[in-house]
């Protein structure tokens, strides 16, 4: 209990890992309280406000933050964070595609909120992920034969960890992989950055 | 009826990769060996173990590995090695179906049925085409050949320097794939336009404006 960072995390939640990754690929260490969403209120840990959901990261017991994309800027601001996750040659493309992935995340979540809160898995709409997905596919093929890596700068940066969940957790609303041949090569790219971490429907190696 | 369909550009398929599409709903993986002679392989994409598909598991050296329990399978589709059993000598009978594979123009062909002959060989197509991109494109294969000018059974569509496939992953979707010759407009380029003609063949719109931007150069 000394980094002075909590977050309340829910394993299965694709925010709450999109956050972990975050984290952990900017080598920022925090405390976890596990909160179990699917367990009654009283169950859950003290610290979590009514109507809150995780995420949440508690800074120093002061400032909370509940948004992926504002934790993301948040850490990538820290000091001891390498400057590339926002680099300030590139920071608007970095931000501008930040919240692009928060949008994204947010439908992500949304679909698969709708397809597993059922007895049996149905296909919710998917029209806003579908978009959101082909708007990265373009974009990343675009970088790419422009000699590019990375989303929004020349290394990876706070840009590419929402889209990333986004890509991977598709796969369980029934995105084939092969309508997005650049973004399986990109997120193959993720997979081998140092700090990466997975979750329930994201293989540790492929 | 023996069928070469063209599934993918090269560029999507490098050393060391490995991918998954789909032929008319049959699921195939295709992957490079991470070796000297980096062979490209077409399976059908699925563990005899399990049927995980193996699109998700990973290249080591000449070998494609499953995601779940680590089978290794070697470039002749057998299984060569069960992490689990490690000294076990693995049957013959444990292999992955094959499918036959060629690289040209700039893309991947498959024939499922294990054609040996490859009659596009012989086509008048530029020498050194170079891939330029997949697209998916959620309307009918029909209408994505009918808008680039490709006959039912035809293998690609040149427009000068441009050169045009189709292929149909699943009822109701297909993929495009573009390549150009060297003296063509920019992959960038093509690459948008063919984000157009896309949108034209999904929105419903006239295509034929999208396909005279190519006779034009209007492109470039």
């Amino acid at each position: 209990m000394t980094s002075g960072l909590t977050l309340y995390d829910w394993t299965p939640d694709v925010r709450c890992y999109a956050v972990r990754l975050g984290l952990s690929l900017m080598g920022v260490a925090y405390d976890t309280q596990a909160a179990d969403m699917d367990l009654p209120t009283f169950q859950r840990p003290v610290g979590l406000r009514p109507g809150e959901r995780p995420p949440v990261l508690l800074v120093a017991g002061d400032v909370r933050m509940t948004r992926p994309g504002t934790i993301m800027q948040f850490a990538a601001r820290q000091p001891a964070v390498a400057r590339a996750w926002l680099d300030p040659a590139h920071e608007w493309a970095i931000l501008d595609w930040l919240d692009f992935g928060t949008m994204a995340l947010d439908a992500l979540a949304a679909a698969r909120d709708l397809a597993f809160g059922t007895t049996l898995p149905v296909l919710p709409p998917m029209g806003a992920l579908v978009a959101a997905l082909r708007r990265m596919e373009d974009h990343m093929s675009a970088r790419a034969m422009a000699g590019h890596e990375w989303f929004a700068a020349p290394a990876a940066s706070i840009a590419d960890v929402l889209p990333f969940v986004v890509f991977a957790l598709s796969a369980d609303l029934e995105v084939e992989r092969d309508t997005c041949p650049a973004l399986r090569r990109w997120a193959h790219r993720m997979r081998g950055l140092p700090g990466f971490v997975v979750m329930p429907g994201v293989p540790d190696y492929a | 009826m023996e069928r070469w369909q063209p599934v993918s550009v090269l560029s999507n398929i490098r050393r060391g990769e490995v991918a998954g599409v789909r032929i008319g709903g049959h699921e195939v993986v295709l992957w490079r060996e991470d070796a000297q002679a980096a062979t490209l392989h077409a399976w059908e994409d699925r563990c005899p173990h399990r049927g995980m598909r193996l699109s998700f598991g990973f290249v080591r050296d000449d070998a494609l590995g499953c995601l779940y329990h680590g089978w290794q399978f070697g470039g002749a589709a057998r299984c060569r090695l069960i992490p689990a059993h490690p000294r076990v000598r693995v049957p013959a009978s444990i292999h992955v179906r094959t499918y036959t594979v060629r690289e040209h123009a700039g893309l991947a062909w498959v024939s499922m049925e294990g054609a040996e002959d490859f009659p596009h060989q012989q086509a008048d197509w530029p020498e050194h085409a170079q891939p330029v991109r997949t697209v998916h494109v959620h309307a009918p294969v029909g209408q994505v050949r009918h808008a680039v000018g490709l006959a039912p059974d035809g293998g690609m569509a040149w427009h000068g320097p441009v050169g045009l496939a189709v292929h149909e992953p699943v009822a109701g979707q297909a993929m495009l794939h573009v390549v150009r010759a060297a003296d063509g407009p920019s992959a960038l380029t093509l690459s948008h336009w063919a984000e157009r003609l896309r949108d034209a063949v999904e929105g419903g719109a006239q295509t034929a404006p999208v396909m005279a931007e190519l006779a034009a150069g209007a492109t470039a």
